[in-house]
């Protein structure tokens, strides 16, 4: 008790108030610096399997000799259909799936979005495990086109191999669906969808033949032509869409099994070279928070992994020496393992960041880091909220000037002199301004109001965004661009007619702003840290921005803040990352009908209001 | 006259936004009735609806073992059109609840009970914010527009709860004794409020006329009252279904917990990790628990009955059952009422910030555990452990902050010093 009465006393320390600034700062600093060691050995560890069931790389693989001449026929069959349409090439896919005694379906799927029209065919072909069921299920992908557009020749060759070969086996304890789909994103989402019924049937052929609950899934992309091509190492893509992971387990099996087993490097995040430095270990990370933020698809797989199919995409990269068979045992290896699970992967990790193919950071490491950015906001907001209650400046007790306007304080203390309040403590007296103790009487109206239009009116954008026609994005984003860019001036200007907001009602317009964007990003930082990471850092200068008086300092801030408004941020961003900006915005129209892609909600609906917030109270020392 | 002006904008504006709410989001309602944070098992709309499609079969509701709510609330939705179809005329009656309650609480608010009772004249008593300002409070609280959206049937619960206490605060004793009957019978928990709400009502009465009533004869006449009021609904429940058998399905599943549905309480939780040899004895205890809290304070806050009411609502949001935030939006809008209070509370801002850091991460705990797989219960229920610590701050700062109101009237040399526990 004694403790609690020391601690409410020292709030109405004076010099409590001037901390929040520097405590804001110091939360970003930790929180970036915590980011920025992670890589060191201390803070991050090897992986390992934890799932015993998963035995990675114990068993002996027999996909080679004759199986490799039947891989080259398929091969060329598969580069004859190049140029056929999808009906016929998926009629004689069919066909060489149902050769191999599958049972075999196709799935016609199309939507539409930025005013063009995605459509295309799945095939797949289910093998009943001669020791399942039909309630368990792993999934074979490879898509017809990787996510660069190629024809995967050599990945759909393999799978159609594989199906072949994995039908003689006996051992299988879970189905095995093999599917080739349309492409590398709509066309598993659209399969996937429909595996679960949740599609819309207008659009989507729902599937005439399914298997059990789906237990993982691997994705093929061997874009090699139809003469082959040897590859140096093998590409793990792992993301999921809305920044999700699949279980550690399944990354840290395929990694175990293709370096461990088969002898062949394993990379991520595009890092094609990689010495264990820590500058590249960096990197790495770095990459993958970017992907994980941005939350876009990133392979076959992604569409997965919202269902809780852990999934993991293996792309091979690089000039080396190995060739489809070792590719081809790297895959009959991870199925033996996946074979034997006997529940859903559930031990590992669902949330890490890859440092290196065997070396990750856990959540309970780096989730300190967002969290305290987070938290920079929420002190600031408390803060605010407390000098929002203290009146306006006190006349210094010991000058002697009177205050230069007697007029309008004179409301409250008819006298000029302050009124003082005796306060005892511990036996010593001492007079304390009335002010100081008191709080005035806050006006919420037009801060919450202001606070939750802002919220409200950043739909229009997500509106206009994911429903305009490719061929407009371009100038409907220089369009918003230019508006945004100059609404909080005008916000300000417009408000100043009225005389408002009120030095108060400012305060509490950045309290409330501060306070929703703290508690969005300590939310999201649960389920997509690198989303809420990046968020706060773009948003940090926000804490700092107070309405000023003068207005050389005004003119500096908002200049600042307008270089950090959100669709400047991104047109920079595309801009660095050498991304076509309409590819960019096409892809998110696309994310956000097709794969229920969240980013750019959070982007309007948290991270825009939370800058115009503050990008208002900058600008209103221009018309002050 | 100006506040009659603020009160139509008021109405007007709240009304606007729920209809607003209900046809610009046509996916809204069925989203916000799935949730667990705002349907329970007793309370939910879709469960209603299957009870009421059973009910218009010619099926006793309660045979599916899907409904669990009052037996009078189906022929009271079977003679609006099916909400599937037409929605309107459902989406109007919950407006149209939301706006009655907001009418009590604003008749609370007018009644001055709050601050001055008959026995009690709280020291800060010209500390108080306007009813409008009040109801304005319940009307925008995102709770109660989340409750309102998904149709919950805990809305009416707390239109009857509201008017039972408008009237008791007003000394209106046929009203409120048939409110009270009405929120009991809906959702048997709101029984426990009866006797502070009596007190209070006694006390309005013996103000009103010269000569107090005789104290036992008011009790045991308006217990007789209840009492009657009560078996008259409850067996025209029993005319509607044609059996007894609706007093297990309904009261029997609220006393019982058969269903451990996720919800923002603390019960289910515990009831789904215990061996079955202790559930009796373990709800026994916890139905003690939540009873308890209300002779207890209604002895010690005798003289301040409309807040022993208010903190009873409180807890009733953190210890019953199937609490949803419903029963938050109750109580929190209760909350202002007390204004007066609050330059006594120590920990509202503690309080109130876990409030919302636990209403944007249950949500998200729940997504965790249930859509994306990588979490599990152990999230949500920590979640809702946040909430309901942030609720019983609240409640126990309140109840700090009326016991020192007492204080500084009864010892005014007191007043200002910090207190010691001895």
């Amino acid at each position: 008790m004694a403790l609690i009465s020391t601690i409410l006393a020292l709030r109405k320390d004076a010099r409590i108030l001037k901390l929040p600034p520097y405590l804001s700062a110091l939360c970003i600093l930790v929180g970036v610096v915590w980011l920025l060691v992670l890589p060191l050995n201390e803070y991050s560890r090897n992986t390992y399997v934890s799932e015993n069931a998963l035995l990675p790389g114990q068993v002996h693989t027999y996909f080679t000799g004759s199986e490799h001449n039947i891989f080259r026929a398929y091969r060329h069959e598969v580069a004859a259909l190049a140029d056929k349409s999808v009906p016929d090439r998926n009629q004689r896919l069919s066909e060489i799936l149902r050769s191999s005694n599958l049972k075999v379906a196709t799935q016609k799927y199309s939507y539409a979005t930025s005013g063009r029209n995605i459509s295309n065919e799945n095939v797949y072909a289910i093998l009943q495990g001669p020791r399942a069921d039909a309630t368990e299920a792993i999934v074979l992908i490879a898509a017809w086109t990787n996510m660069d557009g190629e024809i995967n020749h050599s990945g759909v060759a393999l799978v159609l191999t594989l199906a072949r070969y994995f039908k003689r086996w006996s051992l299988w304890s879970k189905d095995i669906i093999f599917l080739i789909s349309g492409d590398s994103t709509s066309g598993p989402q659209a399969w996937v969808d429909a595996y679960h019924d949740s599609h819309s049937p207008d659009t989507i052929e729902p599937l005439s033949i399914k298997s059990g609950a789906l237990q993982g899934a691997i994705a093929i992309d061997y874009p090699a032509g139809p003469w082959g091509h040897r590859y140096d190492k093998l590409h793990v893509v792992y993301d999921g869409v809305n920044g999700q992971l699949p279980n550690l387990d399944l990354f840290n099996t395929a990694v175990s099994v293709a370096s461990g087993q088969m002898g062949i490097g394993c990379t991520l995040q595009r890092m094609w070279k990689h010495d264990d430095s820590y500058k590249e270990r960096l990197q790495t990370m770095l990459r993958g928070m970017i992907s994980q933020g941005l939350g876009h698809a990133s392979g076959p797989h992604s569409s997965f992994i919202p269902y809780h199919v852990d999934a993991i995409t293996l792309q091979t990269v690089g000039d080396g020496w190995h060739d489809e068979m070792s590719l081809g045992r790297t895959v009959e290896s991870l199925f033996r393992s996946l074979n034997n699970l006997l529940e859903h992967l559930h031990q590992s990790f669902f949330f890490y960041l890859l440092l290196q193919a065997n070396r990750f950071v856990s959540i309970g490491t780096y989730l300190p880091s967002a969290m305290l950015i987070a938290v920079n906001f929420s002190i600031t907001s408390i803060a605010l909220w407390v000098a929002s209650g203290r009146a306006g400046k006190l006349p210094n007790p010991a000058s002697t000037a009177p205050p230069s306007t007697p007029g309008e304080k004179s409301t409250s203390s008819p006298s000029k002199t302050t009124p003082m309040t005796l306060a005892e403590k511990d036996g010593a007296l001492a007079l304390i301004p009335t002010e100081l103790l008191q709080t005035t009487e806050r006006a919420l109206f037009l801060p919450l109001a202001f606070v939750l239009a802002t919220h409200f009116l950043g739909l229009l954008p997500l509106y206009i965004f994911n429903n305009t026609p490719s061929t407009y994005l371009s100038p409907v984003f220089n369009l918003v661009a230019l508006l945004t860019s100059l609404l909080p001036f005008l916000t300000s200007f417009g408000l100043k007619q009225f005389s408002r907001p009120t030095a108060q009602e400012t305060t509490l317009i950045q309290c409330f702003s501060l306070l929703l964007l703290g508690m969005f990003l300590a939310a999201l930082a649960t389920l997509n840290f690198s989303l809420s990471f990046l968020i706060g850092i773009a948003t940090s200068p926000l804490t700092f921005v107070r309405r000023s008086n003068n207005k050389a300092i005004s003119a500096v801030a908002s200049l600042l803040l307008a270089v950090l408004n959100p669709v400047v941020v991104i047109r920079a961003a595309t801009f660095f990352f050498g991304q076509d900006l309409v590819k960019v915005l096409v892809q998110a129209a696309e994310g956000w009908h097709v794969w229920g892609l969240w980013t750019q909600v959070v982007v309007w609906l948290v991270w825009w209001p939370a800058w115009f917030a503050g990008s208002v109270v900058a600008s209103e020392g221009l018309f002050a | 006259m100006a506040s009659d002006q603020h009160k139509a904008l008021l109405f007007g504006a709240a009304a606007a936004v729920r209809l607003l709410l209900f046809t610009a989001f046509p996916s809204l309602p069925s989203l916000l009735a799935g949730r667990v944070e705002v349907s329970t098992p007793v309370t939910s709309f879709k469960r209603l609806q299957e009870g009421l499609f059973l009910y218009t079969h010619n099926v006793s509701p309660y045979d599916g073992g899907v409904y669990h709510q009052a037996p009078l609330l189906l022929p009271l939705f079977s003679l609006l059109p099916n909400p599937s179809y037409h929605p309107f005329a459902t989406n109007l009656l919950y407006t149209m609840v939301d706006l009655l309650s907001a009418h009590a609480l604003m008749q609370i608010a007018d009644s001055g009970q709050a601050a001055v009772t008959r026995l009690f004249t709280s020291s800060r008593k010209e500390l108080r914010w306007s009813s409008v300002a009040i109801a304005a409070g319940f009307l925008f609280n995102p709770f109660t527009v989340a409750t309102c959206i998904a149709r919950s049937t805990s809305a009416l619960t707390n239109l009857f709860i509201l008017t039972a206490m408008a009237k008791a605060s007003q000394g209106a004793l046929i009203t409120f004794v048939l409110s009270m009957a009405m929120a009991s019978y809906l959702a048997m928990h709101p029984v426990l409020l009866f006797p502070p709400l009596l007190i209070l009502c006694y006390d309005v009465q013996a103000t009103n006329m010269k000569a107090a009533p005789h104290a036992w004869r008011f009790a045991v006449t308006h217990l007789r009252r209840l009492s009657i009021a009560l078996g008259a609904l409850l067996y025209l429940s029993k005319l509607l279904t044609g059996s007894w058998d609706f007093l297990g399905a309904t009261y029997g599943v609220r006393l019982l917990l058969p269903d451990l549905t996720p919800n923002v309480g603390l019960w289910w939780y515990f009831f789904t990790e215990m061996f079955d040899s202790f559930r009796e004895f373990f709800l026994g205890v916890f139905w003690l628990h939540v009873a308890s809290y209300m002779p207890g304070l209604t002895i010690r806050l005798r003289k301040q009955p409309l807040f022993v009411a208010a903190t009873l609502t409180g807890i009733f949001a953190v210890f019953t059952p199937y609490p949803s935030i419903a029963d938050a939006a109750l109580y929190l809008s209760l909350v202002p009422l007390f204004r007066h209070l609050f330059p006594l509370m120590r920990y509202t801002f503690l309080a109130s910030s876990s409030i919302l850091y636990a209403s944007f991460l249950g949500p998200v705990f729940y997504h965790l555990w249930i859509y994306a797989g990588s979490g599990n219960a152990n999230f949500f229920y920590a979640i809702t452990l946040v909430w309901s610590l942030g609720l019983s701050v609240i409640v126990g700062d309140s109840l700090y902050a009326a016991l020192r109101d007492e204080l500084d009237v009864e010892r005014p040399e007191l007043r200002g010093k910090e207190v010691k526990r001895i």
